[in-house]
């Protein structure tokens, strides 16, 4: 399964972004990693031109949520997106808040999966477990609609 | 001075739309174009007796007079097929008339002109099924002469079963996402002397050289590398070269922040109707519409009735505009393909017609006024005026060193 990931906006924050990568490997996914500094439209491109299923975004310095809520917009200017799973996490907010308000908020935004300061290993196995239950769904609504 | 660097017994020629240029070790000569003669007539009736001086392996000879050849670019993202095929074309030297998002293929008009080359591309090579029936129906539309594929490798078998006459090369786009240059670029320089070989009235000097004619703009960007042998010009740098129907930028990848990693450490930027004699009515016409331009004008102590007159001031007044309006096209964000870091500029060369018309002084304060205007800055890069046309010189140089 390919995965294009990378970190969004001017975070030049490098180190969870080489351990996410390898991470991913050792998993067996093949990645594509666009590194630090990279800009929203970067990271659908590349989804593009890929073909990747999965799209992991991270964020270290605080960036986050001004970029998320550009998220919907631009994402809606593509026309063969619908079926990416988009994943987002690192720090989220600026100074704290709790996981409770924060994982809805990014929900909305249009992410799948939201990890706020989650090490990285648990936040791969909500990967893994989300593409397993989805398998699941598309295969039920194939046979129900058969 | 520029004798130093040509080698003895070399005459090299440059054949510009406007104007065409001849430097030998003793000599560095400039003639307006006759049009009422073909060029070979027009160059052998001016400096017949430089030229009949030269074998005709030491002429060399560079052109920009065909025009160039023009694409139009099908990609399926900005910022990697398209970016990338763009950025291959423009250091091939072709000028480039459209691009297309392929996703939105449908929602474009298609140009009227005839194409010469059509460029599609899109996808690493694994990811394939990109390409279908709207492609197809666009292209059935569109007037062209050549046409390459250089997209995923599984597309390939319906791109060549629905393209006729396809040509089909490397993925430009690896695996990782980075760009691949080399076959597409060697593609349309040969495409590029092929053309220059069917027009009738370049074809002829061949008469007069034995040597590959290359296109300008390509001579002036591979030997980019060598231009601190001959000025004090200090990275990074941008190289305007305003000449009677296009405009050239050439620059450093530092004034870049990008994802294309290329073996070139320049990159070239063409503005096609931005010239101050054959495009002299468009030029005027960009003027016009900015908003700056009056201020401009003020600044220069004229009014635009200056457009309307045929004056040496007139012309003096146009590339001094041409010049403002080169730098407002790169510095704002996402306007063309690319965006200059213009504040991180330490030197601005300018080479072609302009350095024979313009005074130092009078290119330095147009500058500073787009420093002052647009960018609010006092940021002053260095000018260079290559008035003996050193670059392409080198240019020349560096090409006949290569082969
Ligand atoms: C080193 C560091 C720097 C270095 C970075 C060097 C480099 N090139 O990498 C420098 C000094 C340059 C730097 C600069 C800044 N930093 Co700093 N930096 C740190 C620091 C101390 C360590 C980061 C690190 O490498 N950690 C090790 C890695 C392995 O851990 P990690 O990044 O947290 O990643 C883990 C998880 O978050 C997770 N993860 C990350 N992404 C994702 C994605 C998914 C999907 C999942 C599941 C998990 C996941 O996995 C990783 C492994 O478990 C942190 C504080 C801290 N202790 O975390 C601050 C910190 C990240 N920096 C911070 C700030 C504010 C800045 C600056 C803005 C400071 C400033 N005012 O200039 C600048 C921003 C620069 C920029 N343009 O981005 C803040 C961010 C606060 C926030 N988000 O609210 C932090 C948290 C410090 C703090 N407590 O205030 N910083």
């Amino acid at each position: 399964m390919k995965v294009v990931t990378g970190v969004v906006g001017n975070d030049i924050h490098v180190v969870a972004n080489r351990l996410i990568e390898l991470s991913l490997n050792a998993r067996g996914y093949e990645v594509f990693n666009l590194g630090v500094n990279t800009y929203l439209e970067e990271f659908f491109d590349a989804v593009v031109e890929t073909g990747a299923e999965v799209l992991l975004i991270s964020s270290l310095n605080g960036e986050a949520e001004g970029w998320s809520r550009e998220v919907k917009l631009l994402k809606a200017k593509y026309k063969h997106l619908d079926n990416l799973i988009m994943m987002i996490g690192g720090n989220l907010v600026v100074g704290s808040a709790n996981a409770e308000d924060i994982i809805p908020k990014y929900k909305n935004y249009g992410f799948d999966i939201v990890c706020h300061q989650v090490d990285l290993n648990t936040g791969l196995d909500l990967l893994e477990s989300f593409i397993k239950d989805r398998e699941v769904k598309d295969r039920d609504t194939k046979e129900s609609n058969e | 001075m520029s004798q130093s660097l040509v080698k003895n017994n070399k005459l090299l020629i440059d054949v510009g739309s406007t104007y065409f240029k001849l430097s030998s070790v003793d000599k560095l000569e400039q003639h307006f174009r006759d049009f009422n003669k073909g060029i070979l007539d027009d160059l052998m009736h001016k400096c017949g007796n430089t030229i009949d001086a030269f074998n005709k392996e030491d002429i060399h000879i560079c052109s920009s007079a065909n025009g160039g050849l023009t694409t139009l670019i099908v990609g399926i993202t900005n910022t990697f097929s398209l970016k990338y095929a763009t950025n291959i074309a423009f250091n091939s030297g072709i000028n480039i008339i459209d691009t297309v998002l392929y996703q939105n293929i449908e929602e474009y008009s298609i140009p009227s002109d005839l194409i010469d080359v059509v460029i599609i591309v899109g996808g690493i090579n694994s990811n394939g099924d990109i390409f279908s029936a709207q492609l197809f129906n666009y292209l059935a539309q569109l007037r062209y002469s050549n046409i390459v594929f250089v997209g995923n490798e599984l597309d390939v078998p319906v791109v060549e079963k629905n393209i006729e006459n396809v040509a089909v090369l490397p993925n430009i786009i690896d695996n990782r996402l980075h760009i691949v240059e080399d076959y597409l670029r060697e593609y349309l320089t040969n495409l590029y002397q092929k053309d220059i070989e069917g027009k009738e009235d370049i074809k002829h000097l061949y008469d007069i050289t034995s040597n590959q004619i290359f296109p300008t703009p390509y001579v002036v960007n591979k030997t980019l590398p060598l231009i601190d042998a001959k000025f004090s010009v200090v990275n990074p740098f941008i190289l305007l070269d305003i000449g009677g129907a296009t405009t050239d930028i050439h620059y450093s990848k530092d004034l870049v922040d990008d994802n294309i990693v290329t073996e070139n450490e320049y990159d070239r930027l063409v503005f096609k109707k931005l010239g101050v004699y054959k495009s002299k009515q468009s030029l005027i016409f960009t003027a016009k519409s900015n908003e700056f331009v009056y201020e401009l004008l003020m600044h220069l102590k004229v009014t635009e009735n200056i457009f309307e007159e045929q004056s040496e001031k007139a012309t003096k007044i146009l590339m001094q505009l041409a010049i403002f309006l080169v730098l407002c096209k790169i510095s704002h964000y996402k306007k063309t393909y690319i965006n200059l870091k213009l504040l991180s500029i330490n030197s601005i060369v300018l080479t072609g017609g302009i350095t024979k018309v313009l005074t130092k002084e009078e290119i330095e304060s147009i500058i500073s006024f787009f420093y002052k205007k647009i960018l609010n800055s006092e940021h002053n890069p260095v000018t260079v005026l290559d008035s003996n046309y050193d670059i392409w010189t080198l240019g020349a140089e560096g090409e006949e060193l290569c082969q």
